[in-house]
């Protein structure tokens, strides 16, 4: 599904991503820990295509094709999804509305007749209860005077509307509380599917708890220096990232 | 040397216009024109040395060799505005397209016509020497719609009225009258079409809005400029106490556009809301100029200006709102909101906020930015194309002006005309 090579990218001249690599399988879950400040959201946004970031080495190949080239909206097209780690507010734009015309655009792409009223609303309500999305919240603003919860909430609700396969869950846990947390996670796993993959970046073990990953990475100072199951989740837990700090920078003797 | 200094001069170009002028002036109007054309002469072209003119030139006006015009059979209405109106093409009714008929609880009907004086009521706001266009107005006033609406009556549908300038180096200069008497309440539409590809074309109108105790007023103007236009909308209001009005100004398209509205708030409770949105492209320049003034106490007005720019246009907003010592407990809010698209576009915003109550709300504000990049990427990321969530952006700042909107059947041109500049 995806393969990451040797990644190199950079914001305003400073390099982030130093030779990242990873693969990607369908179906799979993979987990990308780290400290703050080590590159994950840089990943996540040079994979849905944030053009704020300069990719200066390495490929990613997304289904056989070269993701790199491909504009953001061509990248949801394909199937990538982001949920960020700090959604945006648009006032004025109406969730349901741009999800209507972004659903239609896919559809154009993939050279479908546009969605139904009714088979859009259906599938609003279907996914909207899948993590207790309010209805009201549906039909507000983007995330406009949203809590920080129901951003995130909102974050999986488009996620589960434009049917991905691969989505990219940027810290989707952080200012959650354990209900909020457990919601998200309950949306996340009956999203699950054979040919759905999950790149899933968290600070904490916590939300692994409730989505059980395949794949667990660490990544720090821009590259993956560490891959096991997810018992390496609970390691990081308990012991927290500073030996990985001094593994990858031993003292001198 | 001397030649070229005349020139500058209102009254020469006055003295060369009255050879084509060939409307009537109401008898009630004689002693306004008189006085007018007295006052015109020592008035010269306002400068960008003027205050008032500081960011939109009128050197380009004073160089053509206006003439009026008796040309009103080949104007063309298109074929979007229908429904009873009143037309006029080069400030003349045009009787044969026009199909609105007066009733019982209102009059309507061209200037020349009309015997109903209210001028002396806006002599003491009068300010030729701020404003020398309106001397020139006044000193040959041209047909546009006088509208009088009896006390009590409500006028249920949307009176459209068409404006047409059309022909080479023609200027037209419609006076319009609007009268609503204690307790009636009318909608208007105004269009104002310069017709494309005909020749240089100005317009300098004027409108006089007296709206009497509890009356209410709503009206919408669409300016469609053409690639040559001139078009100066001129615009007062005198509001009774408990009235309310709202005016909402569409610049659609034009080469040069300025607006001057001037409202006088003169009683208590009344509320008063200006709005405007304006989307120059190419070279267009757009001026919006207006004067709030909270004469009397506990009264309310709000101001909404927004406009996205294209390309190397030119925006202008100039608000001056004066809140008087008898004006305790005033609400005055005004705000001007811009986003530049290009680069090359530019933007001079000024609000401006005279007190002299002390127990008043006033705010004011002007943001001049880009769109929001973040937001953007952010509907990228989720399957919309780049031009269609710059619109959707758009569409939703250019909301907060149409919700204000009158008659809701225009909707759908100003929201073309964005689409269709924005595609370019
Ligand atoms: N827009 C930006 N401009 C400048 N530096 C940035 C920007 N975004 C991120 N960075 C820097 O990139 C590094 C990695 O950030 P990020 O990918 O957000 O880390 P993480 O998500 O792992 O906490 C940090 O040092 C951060 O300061
Ligand atoms: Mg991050």
């Amino acid at each position: 599904m995806l393969e990451v090579k040797n990644l190199r990218a950079k914001i305003e001249g400073k390099e982030i991503l130093k030779g990242l690599s990873m693969k990607v399988n369908p179906g799979e879950v993979h987990a990308i820990m780290g400290p703050n400040g080590s590159g994950k959201s840089t990943l996540a946004s040079v994979l849905a295509g944030n053009e704020d970031f300069e990719v200066s080495e390495g490929t990613v190949s997304y289904k056989g094709e070269n993701l790199l080239e491909m504009e953001p909206d061509v990248r949801s097209h394909k199937g990538v999804f982001l949920a960020f780690q700090y959604p945006v507010e648009i006032p004025g734009v109406s969730n349901i509305n741009f999800l209507k015309a972004a659903i239609n655009e896919r559809r154009e792409a993939h050279g479908q007749e546009p969605i139904t009223a009714k088979e859009f609303l259906k599938r609003v309500k279907e996914k909207a209860s899948l993590v207790e999305l309010d209805n009201k919240l549906t039909n507000r603003s983007v995330n406009e005077g949203f809590s920080g919860g129901e951003k995130k909430r909102n974050e999986i609700f488009q996620m589960a509307m434009l049917d991905p396969t691969l989505c990219i869950l940027d810290e989707t846990d952080s200012g959650l509380d354990i209900d909020a947390l457990k919601i998200v996670a309950n949306g996340v796993n009956q999203l699950r599917s054979k040919d759905r993959s999950f790149i899933i970046v968290t600070h904490y073990q916590r939300l692994l708890d409730y989505i059980v990953p395949d794949f667990v990475h660490v990544l720090y100072d821009g590259k993956i220096v560490k891959t096991g199951g997810k018992e390496l989740a609970l390691e990081l837990e308990e012991k927290g990232y500073d030996w990985i700090k001094e593994e990858q920078n031993p003292v001198e003797a | 040397m001397e030649t070229l200094i005349e020139e500058t001069k209102i009254s020469a170009l006055a003295t060369s216009l009255s050879g084509s002028f060939s409307n009537k002036i109401p008898d009630h109007f004689k002693n306004t024109a008189e006085r007018a054309t007295g006052l015109m002469s020592g008035l010269e072209f306002p400068s960008t040395r003027d205050e008032y003119w500081k960011y939109t030139r009128t050197a380009q006006i004073s160089k053509v060799d206006w003439k009026f015009s008796d040309e009103i059979f080949n104007a063309e209405i298109p074929a979007h505005i229908s429904g009873p109106k009143i037309v006029f093409v080069n400030g003349h009714l045009n009787s044969e397209l026009s199909d609105l008929n007066a009733n019982a609880n209102f009059e309507i009907g061209p200037f020349h016509e009309s015997n109903l004086d209210v001028e002396k009521e806006f002599e003491p706001y009068e300010d030729f020497r701020t404003n020398p266009f309106l001397a020139l107005n006044k000193a040959m006033p041209q047909n546009g719609y006088v509208l009088r609406v009896s006390a009590k009556s409500n006028i249920e549908n949307t009176i459209a009225v068409v404006n047409i300038y059309t022909g080479d180096k023609v200027i037209s200069q419609p006076k319009n009258v609007v009268v609503l008497e204690k307790g009636s309440s009318a909608k208007i539409k105004e269009y104002h079409i310069h017709t494309k590809n005909s020749g240089k074309t100005f317009a300098n109108t004027h409108s006089s809005f007296v709206v009497g105790r509890n009356a209410q007023l709503g009206i919408d103007i669409l300016q469609y400029g053409s690639d040559e236009s001139f078009h100066l909308q001129n615009a007062d209001f005198l509001l009774d106490r408990d009235s309310r009005v709202v005016q909402n100004t569409f610049t659609q398209e034009g080469n040069w556009t300025r607006n001057n509205t001037n409202v006088r708030i003169q009683g208590e409770n009344v509320n008063a809301n200006l709005n405007g949105f304006y989307i120059p492209s190419g070279t267009e320049h757009i001026d919006n100029h207006t004067i709030i003034d909270h004469e009397k106490s506990n009264s309310e007005s709000n101001e909404l200006y927004r406009g996205v720019l294209l390309d190397k246009s030119v925006g202008v907003f100039n608000g001056k709102v004066f809140v008087r010592q008898d004006a305790q407990k005033t609400n005055a809010f005004q705000s001007n909101g811009n986003v530049l698209i290009s680069d090359t576009a530019t933007m001079n915003s000024k609000p401006e906020l005279e007190i002299y109550a002390d127990d008043v709300k006033c705010s004011h504000g002007s943001t001049t930015g880009q769109l929001n990049d973040e937001a953007i990427y952010y509907l990228q990321t989720r399957g919309v194309p780049k031009k269609l969530a710059r619109k959707m952006l758009i569409s939703a700042f250019a909301e907060d002006v149409l919700k204000h909107l009158v008659s809701e059947d225009i909707r759908g041109e100003i929201e073309e005309k964005i689409d269709t500049k924005l595609a370019k």
